[in-house]
C-alpha cells in the first residue's frame, strides 16, 4: 500500500495490515544506555504515527571494536531493550557490522487495520493541528555540545527523546483524526509541508502556542541552531510565510530538527476540545493546539 | 581593539563557542570572523547581536566573513562594569550578576482604585521614582491602559525616555496600541508581543504587577 510516510505498509487480509520501518542514527547523549533508549523510542514512533501497535523488532548495530570496550554496547542494548518492553515490543535479534563511527538503531513492526491506517495526508480545511511534544531537541542537543546545557535541562531532553508516543497514539485510535505524522528530522514546518505539499490545503501556525522546551528559545537567540535547521528553512522555506513579529530564533526553533519527536495529528474542531482533555488526562501536558488547516491558501503554511 | 577568528571547517556550534570565548575575554571594539557555511554566518551573527556588536557579512561558497563593531551608545567600553544589554539577555553568563532583573507590568494608566485623579498623580510619582532601583530596574512592559503612558502629552514621557536611554528596556503592547489606535501615537519603547512578555517574565528575577 502506497504512503508517503518513513515506514512502509503491507496489506496481509482484510483486517491485517504490517507496518515496517527501520531507523539508526549516531550518539546524540554521552550516556550509552540513554541513547539506548532514546533510538529505540525514536524507531519505535513510525509505526505508532501510522496508528499501528508495534510487535517485533530488530537490532542494528555498527560498532568500533578496536576502539571501544563492549560493554558500552551492552548498555545501549539494556537501554533499547527497556523501551521495547514498556511498548510491548519483542525484540527477535538484530545484527551488527564493525565501524568506524558507533551507530544504533532498530527495524520495527507493527500491526493495524487496514482501515485504520493513519497516513500524513489527509488533513480537511478547518482541523485543528496538536503537537504532543514541545520542540527544540536540536537547538539543546546543539547547546550540550557546546557545555552550556545544564545537568537539569540534560536530563529533561533525554528524558523527551525517550518518551514513547504510545500514549498519545493510543489516544488518537478513538478520534476521528485524518492524518498524523511524527516530528523528526525535517522539523515542525518541513513535516508540515509533507503534509500539505500539492494539496488544495494551507495552515495558519499560532506561533505562540507552539510548546517550546524551556531555554531553547533562548539558546536559539545565543545562536545555538543546528545547521539542519537551516536546511529545513532553504529547502521548504519557499512554502512558509513568518509574520514580522516573529522573532527569527523561534523561526528557527519551528524548522529545528527533533529526534524522537512528537506527533503532529489533524483534528476536526468540534472534537479537539474532547481530544485535548484526553492527552492532558494521560499526562502528555505538553500538547497544544498550534494551528489549523484552511483552503484560503493552497500549499502555505503561514506563521502568526 | 580588533581580533580575528577563523572557525573555518569547524562545525556547529563550534564557531559560536570559539567567538562567544573571545568576547567574553577580550571584548573586542572591533571582530571578524570567518567560517564556511551560511548556518554559521547567521548563528554567529545572531550570538555577537545579543552582545551589542553590529555586524556585516560577506561571501559566499565556502568563505564568509562577518565583520562586528560593537555598538552600544556607552562611552565605557564593552568590559566594562555598566554592561546593559539592548537585546535578549544571555542565559548563561549574564552581564549583570550581581544585581537582579526586575520586570514592571504596568496595565493600567492610574495607580489603585479609588479616586481617579489621585491614581493619575500616584502614577506619575511611581514611575518617576521607578528609577531608584538603580540596575536592578531591567524591563518596564506597559500592557492594556498603561500604553497611554507612551503618547505625546503623557505626563511621564520624558521619565520613560530617560529610562530608555539608561537600557532598561520600555515594552509598549502592539496589541494594545493598535486597539486604541495609538500605533502612530507612541513616542517611547518599542513594541512587543505576549510572547515576548512571557518569556521576558520567565527571565526576570522578579515580576512587579501594577
Amino acid at each position: 500500500m502506497g504512503t508517503a510516510d518513513d515506514a512502509g505498509v503491507y496489506k496481509i487480509s482484510d483486517d491485517l495490515a504490517l507496518i515496517q520501518t527501520v531507523d539508526f542514527f549516531t550518539p546524540i547523549v554521552d550516556d550509552p544506555y540513554d541513547f539506548g533508549r532514546i533510538a529505540a523510542a525514536n524507531a519505535l514512533s513510525d509505526v505508532y504515527a501510522m496508528g499501528g501497535i508495534p510487535k517485533t523488532a530488530l537490532n542494528l548495530v555498527a560498532f568500533p571494536l578496536s576502539s571501544m570496550d563492549m560493554s558500552v554496547l551492552k548498555k545501549i542494548l539494556a537501554g533499547g531493550i527497556r523501551i521495547l518492553e514498556e511498548s510491548g515490543t519483542v525484540l527477535l535479534g538484530g545484527h551488527s557490522v564493525e565501524d568506524d563511527e558507533l551507530k544504533y538503531g532498530l527495524s520495527v513492526t507493527g500491526f493495524v487495520h487496514p482501515d485504520r491506517i493513519l497516513t500524513n495526508q489527509g488533513l480537511k480545511p478547518g482541523d485543528r493541528l496538536i503537537l504532543t511534544k514541545p520542540l527544540g531537541t536540536g537547538v539543546m542537543n546543539t547547546a550540550v555540545k557546546a557545555g552550556l546545557a545544564s545537568q537539569d535541562q540534560i536530563h529533561e531532553i533525554t528524558e523527551l527523546m525517550a518518551t514513547l508516543n504510545r500514549d498519545a497514539a493510543k489516544i488518537m485510535t478513538r478520534f476521528p483524526i485524518s492524518a498524523c505524522t511524527d516530528i523528526t528530522g525535517f522539523g515542525l514546518l518541513g513535516h508540515l509541508a509533507e503534509m500539505i505539499a500539492g494539496t488544495l490545503n494551507g495552515v495558519r501556525i499560532f506561533s505562540g502556542q507552539v510548546p517550546l522546551i524551556s531555554g531553547a528559545l533562548a539558546f536559539a537567540e545565543m545562536g545555538l541552531v543546528p545547521g539542519g535547521a537551516f536546511r529545513n528553512r532553504q529547502f521548504r522555506g519557499g512554502m512558509v510565510s513568518v509574520g514580522d513579529r516573529i522573532r527569527p530564533a523561534l523561526r528557527d526553533l519551528l524548522f529545528d530538527p527533533q529526534t524522537s519527536g512528537g506527533l503532529l495529528m489533524g483534528c476536526p474542531e468540534n472534537r479537539v476540545h474532547d481530544l485535548m482533555s484526553a492527552l492532558h488526562d494521560q499526562g502528555i501536558s505538553s500538547a497544544a493546539v498550534i494551528g489549523e488547516v484552511s483552503d484560503t491558501l493552497p500549499g502555505k503554511i503561514g506563521v502568526v | 581593539m580588533t581580533m580575528d577568528i577563523d572557525a573555518r571547517g569547524l562545525a556547529c556550534p563550534q564557531p559560536v563557542l570559539m567567538t562567544k570565548q573571545a568576547v567574553d575575554k577580550d571584548r573586542p571594539s572591533r571582530l571578524t570572523v570567518q567560517v564556511d557555511n551560511e548556518a554559521a554566518v547567521e548563528n554567529v551573527s545572531r550570538f555577537l547581536g545579543t552582545r551589542g556588536y553590529e555586524t556585516t557579512s560577506t561571501g559566499q561558497g565556502d568563505l564568509f566573513t562577518i565583520s562586528a563593531r560593537y555598538a552600544l551608545k556607552t562611552e565605557e567600553a564593552p568590559g566594562s562594569t555598566a554592561t546593559a544589554e539592548s537585546a535578549p539577555a544571555d542565559p548563561v553568563t549574564d552581564g549583570r550578576e550581581k544585581s537582579q532583573k526586575i520586570l514592571v507590568l504596568i496595565a493600567t494608566d492610574r495607580m489603585g482604585f479609588g479616586d481617579d485623579d489621585l491614581g493619575r498623580k500616584l502614577m506619575i510619582s511611581f514611575i518617576n521614582t521607578l528609577g531608584e532601583m538603580g540596575n536592578d530596574l531591567w524591563r518596564v512592559v506597559l500592557v492594556n491602559n498603561g500604553v497611554k503612558l507612551t503618547i505625546a502629552g503623557s505626563p511621564v514621557l520624558e521619565t520613560l525616555c530617560a529610562y530608555e536611554k539608561q537600557n532598561i528596556s520600555i515594552w509598549v503592547c502592539g496589541t494594545c496600541l493598535s486597539h486604541f489606535d495609538l500605533l502612530n501615537e507612541k513616542q517611547v519603547g518599542e513594541t512587543t508581543n505576549m510572547l515576548d512578555i512571557v518569556t521576558a517574565m520567565q527571565l526576570a528575577t522578579k515580576v512587579i504587577t501594577l
